[in-house]
Order: structure tokens, then C-alpha cells, then sequence
């Protein structure tokens, strides 16, 4: 894994006289590599700015330093070896089109030592002079659509520096091979052009933004609950994944803290399949705040599936006011009002995707600390404008019959 | 001033950072973390900042080292899986002392675990999840509004201190919607690096003669120097000298410890007469605070000690109270990971008992009180 060539110093040395003349021609240019870079001592306080990274992991780096400097050339020194270990980066950071130029240091370059062989036949990952040739890795840059692919030859640092400054200034991804060998001359293998710049579009698109809070985030007034309202009222609405239990837990903890000034705690527990798993949301409200925001000893108690109902019901203590959608439990003396929550929320809403905030009108029937109204104000920004007012319907026909059940059940 | 407004803690982490000055994210989302990414990917663009999704974790932590790099503050979250795979260039960030956050909200591990479900079994991964003897600075929030101060303060030790901070979260802190004060940026306290103001020829990145964090050049300013993951000499290249190595490590100790004052945080509540403590921190501190409240009202002398500074741990506190408290109850969504520091810090002198569980339930205040309790009945 950790095999890193070391190439010999002079290639260093060599490539070092080519940056500089690269940054006499523009911006000083910022070399990304994983091969150790020893300046010699001539170099050695007017090196370039280095990163000098993990195999592979420098690639992506070059992608965050491409955000913060849209102008400097980028220059990623790799062998085929440090390149291949970093492939699904190298694939992600072409595609980004960020404009790294890799400079793709040929197998002449490498001192690539002895590579162990096991009895098998497989090698090490080693560079196998053997069964690539040298330029392999400029046919994979081709294959990746590089804008530009090239070879430059340490031996002419000046047309090398010429080929680099050109590939630095083409949009996209370039790829440059590297070498020492006297028979190869610097040159452009292949173009392609109209590739975008990822980073200006971006910029681009983003400075069409206007600057506004997200929408989901609420001003609230300072807590100003009524002498009246308990210290801590625990709500629980259980159901299963799309039947909007968080979001009827958003908006109850919303109007809580919006609409009665109370301090408020939203919390919901969900699996990791969205829809058709359990789905919890805890409410917890009151004028205190809240130090433990689950509700395991519910004041209220809201069940939407036959499960929830099963979970939960059997929890619920001895004071708590319970409600079951229709079809959850087997009615009877002692048992939850039934309210035929699901069946509200398809006629009014027109969608059991309403369930959860249809059943709000049930915990305002039950308890004083939520009123309706406040419900009211504060589901609009939760759910699209057209919903709102077929929402807000089901949830006061909840709450119409929760408050007539009641009422028969005290006379 | 301030603007209090509703959220969870996962958009209150988003707005911390914006507020702290973070102008790059990269990232993978992953659950519990992704309302973080996702509430990042609209607000980055608004004030002139980069948001961008990675490949995967490795990918993202390193995109956030360039950027940081680059002069931008810079940050990422995910949950275990993505942390796991962050490790490696963390400890790249630590040698090459690139200011950074990672922010890991814990669900049930190893591995994929319990994707959606609650733990912080992450504890001793933050401290020593990367190779190599370190330092490390680790915060964690138990509220919506924990959640903001901290990250803001995670950014400031970053840029103070020269080092990535983690911040831990969980994923019942992260789903928490509640009230938050958001300050006015005036009122905000924001550290940013400090730039050389020395000639760039005089430049040295790693030079430790002076009692201070060196100063931190961006790339593409002018200042020529190496970062690298190789022990360095004061230019930042590479040296096997080991001289200048004992002299690095000397300085790595020294850069947090010398400041403790400066990175620990914690709240005491009701212990002042108390024999015992209940120690927590994130979900479990809801709990125990919770559980203190009942037990008072039960007449059980009973406080709670909640750490929102992980790492460096703080010795000093248990210490101090380990004079005067003669039981420390330690819950935790994991098999003990910081029961075993209060039992190093507290020595003997009082009794240390835990409270785990790592099944993607919570523990609740009931449980805690029961262990409280227990002692009112022996």
C-alpha cells in the first residue's frame, strides 16, 4: 500500500527549475505531491509552496485549495503508482474540472527498486515496467477526457515550463508526462476543449443568491408562559414513516414556543427505512426549561398505527390522555378515544401524509398549555401554501370531535 | 441583541459556523449529520462561501485541509463510518497544524451500526482515532444552543491554537428542535489566525521559539513553504533530525496544555453541597440533569457535572471535587469510555460507577435515579 517511488533528487531539482520559470510567467504555482521533496541546499529557502501529502489524498486537497484561490495554477507531481492510489480522487477531482495540471513522472524518472514477486506470480503495486509502457498512464488522462494532454521533457525546461503554463491556463483537467528520456520531446498529445471551469461556475451560480435566513429557521419571542402552565407536559405521537409524525412534533414544539411562549423541546426517533418504519416524535413542553426532551411518561398520547399502538399504549401512565387513529386498537371500556385520525386527514387533505398534523387538533382538545390558534400559526411555513388551508381543516375537524368525545365521556 | 429562533441542533451547528466565519464545507453526507450539509449547501453560497459535496470522507477531509490552506476557515461533518475514514488525513492536519473543524454526530457503531440511533461510543476515537501520539481539542454540545456556542468556540480554538477540533454531537442532541439566541455578529467573539507579518524570505511556519502559536501564511500570498505529513524542521520540510523532532513534540504538548484555561468548558449545576456527582456530557447530560432535578426534589444531595470540553480532559475539575464528593455516577451511550478517566483523575478517593448502554436507546433520568438512590437505601 505505502510503496512511494522516490525519483532522484536531480528530477526534483530539475522540476524546480522548471516552476521557475512557470511562476516568472504568472502566479506562483502550488505543488501538490506525495513523493518527499528534499530541496537541495540551493533551493532550499526559495522552495515553492508544497503539499506534501498522503498517496492519493493530495488530490482532493488540491480541490479545497482550489475554493479559497480561483487564480493559482495547481500542480499535482505524481507517479502512475501514487496516482492509482488516489484513482477514485483523481476521477472526482477530473470530473470537477478545478484545473489541476498532473505532472505524470515517467518510469525512467523512478527508482522503483525491487519489486517482491510471491510465489502466485502477483506483484507488488508497484510500476510494472513490464506490462505498462510509460505512457499507459496518458492514455488513462485521454480516457478521462483531460482538456489537455501532454509530455514534457526535463531536458528543455523552458518548453516544459511553456507546456505547463498552457495547460494551467486551459479550463479542465491536464495531464502531463514526465521525463528524462533523450529520444522523447515535449509535446501536446491530445486536446480537448469547451470544458468549464467548475469552481467559476459555481461562483457564478451562487452570487445569484440573495442572502436570507432559510425559511425553517423561526424568530421566537422570550419565553412567557402563564402562571398557569404546568412545569412539564410530555407529548408523544407515534405512527409509522409517512404519515408526517415529525413534522406535526415541528409544528406542536413551533406553536408551543411561538404561539404560548413556552419553553419547548422537539425530538423525534425514526428508522432508517422513511417510510412504513416506526416513527416517534416527543414534544415536550412547559414553563420551565427542558432538561430531558423524550417523553417516556406521555401526559398525551397520540397512536397512529396498530404497532404504535402496541408500543406505547401499554406505557402510557395512569393520568395520561390517550387518543388511537380508527383500526389501531379494539375499542372498549378504558381504553383511548378513538378519533379516525387517517380518515380525516384523506378527506379534508386529501392525503394520509397528514395524519400527523391532523392529530394536533386532537392534543389541543386535550390540553389547555397549545391552543388551536397557535397551530394556526405556526404550521404555514411547515408545509407547501396550497396544503395550508385543507391542513388546517382536518386538524379543526380532530379537534371538534376529540372535544365532543370528551364532553360525552364527562356526562 | 440577540435573534432567538427555532431549530435544530444540527441547523444551529450551520450557524454557528457561518457566524464563526466558515466560508468552506466539504462533505459526505451521512445520517445523523446531514441536515448539517444540507442546511450548509444553502447558506455557503449566500455569504460568498464554497459548498461542495466529496467523493466520500477521506476526499472531504482533505478538500477541507486545502482549503483551510488557501486562508479560508473550513469544516466538515459526517457520523462513525465517515470518521473512521477521516482519520488518516486528520493526523495530517495535526502535524501540518491546518486549523479545521470536524464536526461527528455519533450513532451506534462499528461499522454501520444503528444508522439512526443514538450513541457516543466516538469518545476515544476523537482522542485517538488517528495514528501516533497527539494532542487533541474536542467539544461537545447537549442543547440546540450548546450547539451554536460551541461550534463558534470550536472555530476559534482552531484558529488560535493552529489544530483541527472535533465536535462530538449524537444523534438525539442532533435531532433536538429548540429555542436558540443567535448574537449579533458585533457581539460575537470570532479568532482568526494570525497572518506572519515578518518578510516572506524570514518566514518559518513551524518556528517554535516563541511562546506563541507561529503564525499561519495562506498559500498564494506570497509565502513560499511545505506542509507535509513528514515531521518537519521551522521551513516545514522534512527532517529525521532528532533533535527537532523531540523539540516538535515538546511543542505539540505544550500548545494545548499551556492553555487549558483557554479550551476547557464545563457547567456545574447544584453541586456545591453535594456528595454526589452524576458526570455527563451531550444526551446523557439531558438525562442526568433531569434525574439531579428528581432527586432533589427527593432530598438526595446530588449535583451534576456537564463536560462540554471532552479533550484535553479536565483533570483539574474531577480533581477538585474528588476532595469533597464521595461518589461520582458516570452515564454514557457507551461502555464506560469517561469513567475511566474520572476513575484515573479520582484515584480512589471516592467511588466511580457507570451507567451504560449502547443498544441506540437513551439512558433515562430513571436510571440515573435509580443508581442515586441506591445509595440512600445501603
Amino acid at each position: 500500500m505505502m510503496t512511494v517511488e522516490t525519483p532522484e533528487m536531480t528530477t526534483w531539482e530539475s522540476l524546480q527549475d522548471v516552476f521557475e520559470i512557470v511562476s516568472r510567467r504568472g502566479p506562483d504555482p502550488i505543488i501538490l505531491s506525495s513523493i518527499p521533496y528534499l530541496p537541495g541546499d540551493e533551493h532550499r529557502h526559495t522552495h515553492f509552496p508544497v503539499v506534501l501529502g498522503p498517496p492519493g489524498r493530495v488530490i482532493s486537497m488540491a480541490v479545497g485549495l482550489r475554493a479559497a484561490l480561483p487564480d493559482t495554477p495547481l500542480l499535482l507531481v505524481t507517479a502512475a503508482d501514487s496516482a492509482t492510489l488516489g484513482t477514485n480522487h483523481l476521477i472526482h477531482t477530473a470530473r470537477r474540472n478545478i484545473g489541476m495540471t498532473v505532472l505524470m513522472l515517467y518510469s525512467d524518472l523512478l527508482e522503483t527498486g525491487d519489486i517482491p514477486v510471491d510465489r502466485t506470480g502477483w506483484t507488488s503495486t508497484g510500476y510494472q515496467v513490464e506490462m505498462e509502457q510509460a505512457e499507459t498512464p496518458l492514455e488513462w488522462a485521454v480516457a478521462l477526457q483531460a482538456s489537455l494532454v501532454g509530455r514534457g521533457s526535463l531536458l528543455n525546461p523552458s518548453e516544459f515550463a511553456n507546456l505547463i503554463v498552457e495547460a494551467v491556463e486551459t479550463p479542465g483537467f491536464s495531464v502531463i508526462g514526465v521525463t528524462g528520456d533523450p529520444t522523447l520531446r515535449t509535446e501536446v498529445m491530445s486536446r480537448r476543449s469547451d470544458w468549464p471551469e467548475y469552481f467559476a461556475t459555481y461562483r457564478a451560480w451562487s452570487e445569484g443568491m440573495a442572502p436570507s435566513p432559510p425559511s425553517s429557521i423561526r424568530p421566537v419571542p422570550p419565553a412567557q408562559p402563564r402562571s398557569s402552565t404546568p412545569a412539564r407536559i410530555e407529548v408523544r405521537i407515534a405512527g409509522i414513516g409517512g404519515q408526517g409524525v415529525k413534522l406535526a412534533g415541528t409544528v406542536l414544539s413551533e406553536a408551543a414556543a411561538l404561539g404560548e411562549g413556552l419553553w419547548a423541546t422537539q425530538f423525534g426517533d425514526y428508522g432508517s427505512a422513511t417510510r412504513g418504519g416506526p416513527s416517534r416524535v416527543d414534544v415536550v413542553m412547559g414553563s420551565r426549561p427542558i432538561s430531558y426532551p423524550a417523553a417516556d411518561n406521555s401526559d398525551i398520547l397520540i397512536v397512529l398505527s396498530r404497532e404504535a399502538a402496541a408500543a406505547h399504549l401499554t406505557h402510557a401512565g395512569p393520568g395520561a390522555a390517550c387518543v388511537a387513529d380508527e383500526g389501531t386498537v379494539e375499542p372498549g371500556p378504558g381504553g383511548p378515544l378513538i378519533v379516525p385520525i387517517t380518515q380525516l386527514a384523506r378527506e379534508h387533505a386529501g392525503t394520509p401524509i397528514a395524519t400527523g398534523v391532523t392529530s394536533l387538533g386532537c392534543v389541543a382538545a386535550l390540553s389547555d398549555a397549545v391552543a388551536l390558534s397557535s397551530l394556526k400559526i405556526a404550521l404555514p411555513t411547515r408545509i407547501p401554501e396550497r396544503s395550508v388551508e385543507s391542513n388546517l381543516r382536518a386538524m379543526e375537524a380532530a379537534y371538534k370531535l376529540t372535544a365532543d368525545l370528551i364532553r360525552g365521556n364527562q356526562t | 441583541m440577540s435573534t432567538p429562533s427555532f431549530m435544530h441542533s444540527n441547523q444551529a451547528i450551520a450557524e454557528g459556523a457561518i457566524a464563526a466565519g466558515c466560508r468552506f464545507y466539504a462533505g459526505y453526507p451521512i445520517t445523523p449529520s446531514t441536515e448539517i450539509a444540507e442546511s450548509l449547501s444553502g447558506r455557503l453560497p449566500e455569504v460568498g462561501g464554497v459548498y461542495i459535496q466529496m467523493e466520500d470522507e477521506i476526499a472531504s477531509m482533505a478538500a477541507v485541509i486545502g482549503a483551510s490552506l488557501g486562508g479560508l476557515k473550513s469544516a466538515t461533518a459526517t457520523s462513525g463510518p465517515g470518521f473512521s475514514l477521516m482519520q488518516e488525513n486528520l493526523g495530517f492536519a495535526v502535524v501540518g497544524e491546518v486549523p479545521c473543524v470536524i464536526v461527528n454526530v455519533q450513532r451506534v457503531g462499528p461499522s454501520t451500526g444503528l444508522p439512526t440511533k443514538v450513541a457516543q461510543g466516538d469518545v476515544m476515537q476523537a482522542r485517538w482515532g488517528t495514528h501516533g501520539d497527539h494532542r487533541i481539542i474536542t467539544l461537545y454540545p447537549s442543547s440546540a444552543q450548546e450547539a451554536f456556542d460551541l461550534t463558534v468556540k470550536a472555530f476559534n480554538l482552531a484558529e488560535r491554537f493552529r489544530t483541527p477540533v472535533i465536535l462530538l454531537s449524537d444523534a438525539v442532541v442532533a435531532g433536538l428542535l429548540e429555542k436558540v439566541d443567535i448574537p449579533d455578529p458585533a457581539d460575537l467573539e470570532v479568532v482568526s489566525r494570525a497572518r506572519p507579518t515578518v518578510a516572506p524570505e524570514q518566514y518559518r511556519p513551524f518556528d517554535y521559539s516563541s511562546s506563541d502559536i507561529p503564525p499561519l501564511a495562506e498559500f498564494g500570498s506570497g509565502y513560499r513553504f511545505h506542509i507535509t505529513g513528514l515531521l518537519h524542521d521551522e521551513s516545514g520540510a522534512p527532517t529525521e533530525d532528532s533533535e527537532v523532532v523531540a523539540r516538535w513534540w515538546a511543542y505539540m504538548q505544550r500548545k494545548l496544555d499551556d492553555h487549558l484555561d483557554e479550551i476547557l468548558d464545563w457547567d456545574e449545576i447544584l453541586l456545591d453541597d453535594a456528595d454526589t456527582a452524576v458526570v455527563a456530557y451531550g444526551c446523557t447530560a439531558r438525562s442526568a440533569e433531569h434525574a439531579v432535578e428528581l432527586a432533589r426534589e427527593r432530598g438526595h444531595r446530588v449535583g451534576l457535572l456537564k463536560l462540554k470540553t471532552i479533550w484535553p480532559f479536565g483533570d483539574a475539575i474531577i480533581d477538585q471535587l474528588a476532595d469533597r464528593i464521595d461518589r461520582f455516577v458516570v452515564p454514557e451511550l457507551n461502555l464506560g469510555q469517561i469513567r475511566l478517566e474520572v476513575q484515573r483523575v479520582v484515584g480512589g478517593r471516592a467511588k466511580v460507577e457507570g451507567i451504560n448502554r449502547a443498544d441506540g436507546l437513551q439512558i433515562s433520568p430513571e436510571q440515573i435515579l435509580d443508581v442515586i438512590a441506591e445509595k440512600a437505601l445501603a
